[in-house]
């Protein structure tokens, strides 16, 4: 009994460490592979351009979400900031005014909203979760009385004239390149340059470890711990421009579904990376890329949102189950 | 302040002159009394403006309303007690909400519904504690999973539909009857506050239960199964809260298609927590939680008597679930880190 159990042993530490390296990775990509034997139009060119075009606004929120994730606080409120975000420019452009002065007050609305969260959570030290979600429900009463209950605001009726600049983000191209595509490329450059080689993604890893450990080597915590809130409401901001220029309309609480798969896109994430940590490509790639092809699948197949919340609920308790072996292996 | 330092130094005196209450005093009475003041104050304000708040039928009204939010805080504060967290009770409400109007249009008798939701309630408990103990998932992603799944299975029961329950006088006397003048859901809500009260309260296991949410690693020095009773705080606030979803099935007449669980959790935790304001050292109560649901209700009940609307409330909510755990940890003032996930 004894000797069996030594000699297998090293060739199944092998198997498991292959596994728990790059499993995910190989299960993702299974998944992926028999989403295309079920229904061969999946894989087309056309297709896969579709879903990285939407899959943008997921990427942006994600990351978002990724950064307040990754030093242990969360962001309940991110799409719900997206979602008001993308009303006010909306609002500002039919009120007739021109497209930056739009940009540059929706996204201010996502800094103060940051700045409110910021203060909040890391200087008045509410849970992250607690607070975030009272501001989530804030943010969605103020957009609700912006808007008169939830009157949705129309841009593709207005004259092409006055929107055409504004399309330009969500609709126009650089060259063959989607302008979205474009955009959340940049983001995704400058998010990994903070969060992996900068001297704020470094502190961002100490709290993460051990948040007394980095006070104790003077970390200023409270600040680095603010910031990643600023940071998840500004990128909202972002996201919320991209879809209403994108889409030609907002509706409000229309951005709100979003904030579940930006869980589902952290999470699955995580796996990519291989000690379970919160990284950029890990969030994009894994994550978010692998949420805008599970959701593209199933609306080829025609399954509806019983099936989506389904397949959500499973993916993220087996992500973070899997997560949860490989950390009690060690 | 200087009450303080000078209560420090009469250590041993005797309670009556302790309780005894100087102007000096004053401060520590609204630190230690601030949230049921400031309750009535908020109340008087809303209700003088607006005297139809402090009619008799209306005042019966706001205990209705606020019945079947108070069973959903009771459940989470159960788990909360343990230790705990679900992010899924509103979803789970719903389901066993979709679940009972489901079952009584196809014709079942309107009482097997109630058991058939403390099951479910209680299986969902038993998931969760599964998840949360055994695979080791975080809390908080735990129940977000189960979250998701709920919903998925509440939309996959109903098909985007909302289920009517018509002419059925036994069951909706649960949620819409009265008893005299008291309504049939508020003596459920006594009733099942009561049991709870007594139990976290005056058995042993309780007591272990709140042992094992405040101080997890202590508990377990002192001998407590800490798995043990914080898979039973799962069970119990599962199956209360799968209940609770029949009693909503009875009180809306039936299931709404709309996907308002994450509505219900917000409520529900500002309940909680607003209830842990009462005691001195923030601990969850069975009545705190009780009395915050309530105070919850009637004040969405005076706002809309005051012409305020349906969408600022939520908003009002929310500030008053952000003010209410400020109280809690504006002392400590640590960051907010989410530990359970």
């Amino acid at each position: 009994m004894n000797d069996t159990a030594i000699s297998r042993a090293p060739a199944r530490t092998k198997i498991i460490n292959f596994i728990s390296s790059y499993g995910s990775v190989i299960g993702i990509i299974l998944v992926l592979v028999v989403f295309q034997l079920i229904d061969n139009r999946f894989m087309r060119i056309q297709n896969i351009v579709g879903v990285l075009n939407s899959s943008t606004l997921l990427i942006v929120m994600s990351l978002a979400m990724m950064m307040v994730m990754s030093v242990r606080g969360i962001d309940l409120s991110v799409a719900q900031v997206a979602d008001a975000t993308g009303v006010i420019a909306a609002m500002l452009i039919i009120a007739g005014k021109p497209f930056w002065l739009a940009i540059i007050v929706a996204l201010l609305f996502g800094l103060v909203i940051g700045i409110f969260n910021c203060i909040l959570m890391s200087y008045l030290g509410i849970p992250a979760i607690i607070g975030t979600l009272g501001m989530m429900f804030i943010v969605r009463s103020f957009e609700l009385t912006l808007t008169k209950g939830a009157q949705p605001q129309i841009l593709f009726t207005l004259p092409p004239g006055r929107t055409k600049q504004f399309f330009f983000i969500g609709q126009g191209s650089l060259g063959p390149v989607p302008m979205l595509i474009v955009i959340c490329f940049v983001i995704i450059v400058v998010m990994y340059f903070v969060k992996e080689r900068s001297v704020l993604g470094r502190h961002m890893e100490a709290i993460e470890g051990n948040v007394r450990a980095a006070y104790l080597s003077s970390i200023r915590i409270r600040k680095v711990f603010g910031a990643t809130f600023v940071f998840s409401s500004f990128l909202a901001a972002i996201a919320g421009i991209m879809l209403v220029s994108r889409s030609g309309n907002a509706v409000p609480r229309g951005v709100e579904t979003y904030l579940t798969d930006c869980f589902v896109a952290v999470y699955i994430g995580t796996l990519v990376s291989k000690r379970n940590k919160f990284t950029v490509a890990g969030t994009v790639v894994g994550g978010a890329l692998f949420v805008g092809f599970l959701s593209n699948f199933l609306t080829l197949r025609g399954m509806g949102a019983a099936y989506k919340s389904l397949f959500n609920g499973v993916f993220i308790i087996a992500a973070v189950a899997l997560g949860a072996l490989q950390k009690n292996r060690k | 302040m200087g009450d303080r330092r000078q209560r420090k130094q009469r250590g041993g005196e005797t309670m009556t002159e302790k309780k005894s209450l100087s102007i000096s005093g004053l401060g520590d009475f609204l630190i230690r009394r601030g949230t049921g003041v400031g309750m009535i104050v908020i109340l008087l304000a809303l209700g003088l403006r607006a005297n139809l708040f402090f009619a008799l039928s209306n005042l019966m009204d706001v205990l209705k309303q606020g019945s079947i939010l108070t069973l959903i805080a009771l459940g989470l504060t159960a788990v909360l007690i343990g230790g705990g967290f679900d992010m899924g009770a509103g979803a789970l409400v719903q389901l066993t909400c979709n679940l009972a109007a489901g079952l009584i249009i196809s014709g079942v008798n309107p009482a097997i519904t109630l058991p058939v939701g403390l099951a479910v309630g209680f299986v969902t408990g038993m998931v969760n504690a599964f998840l949360v103990i055994v695979v080791k998932i975080p809390s908080f992603v735990a129940t977000l999973g189960t979250m998701f799944i709920l919903q998925g299975l509440t939309t996959y029961y109903n098909k985007g539909e909302a289920l009517t329950i018509t002419r059925q006088p036994f069951f909706s006397f649960l949620g819409q009857g009265r008893i005299g003048i008291v309504p049939m859901i508020f003596i459920i809500v006594t009733v099942i506050a009561a049991l709870m009260h007594y139990f976290f309260k005056h058995t042993r296991t309780g007591l272990r239960m709140y042992a094992t949410g405040e101080n997890s690693a202590a508990a377990t020095l002192r001998g407590v199964n800490t798995k043990k009773y914080l898979m039973l705080s799962y069970c119990i606030s599962g199956a209360i809260l799968g209940l609770t979803g029949v009693f909503q099935a009875s009180y809306a007449y039936g299931a709404s298609a709309i996907n308002s669980g994450m509505d219900f959790l917000i409520q529900a935790l500002s309940a909680a927590y607003l209830g842990s304001t009462f005691s001195k050292t923030n601990e969850l109560s069975v009545i705190g939680t009780v009395v915050s649901g309530m105070f919850i209700a009637a004040l969405s009940n005076a706002l809309i008597i005051n012409g305020i609307s349906n969408q600022q409330i939520s908003g009002i909510l929310g500030t008053i679930l952000v003010l209410s755990i400020l109280l809690n940890v504006i002392k400590k003032r640590e960051i907010g880190q989410v530990t359970i996930f």
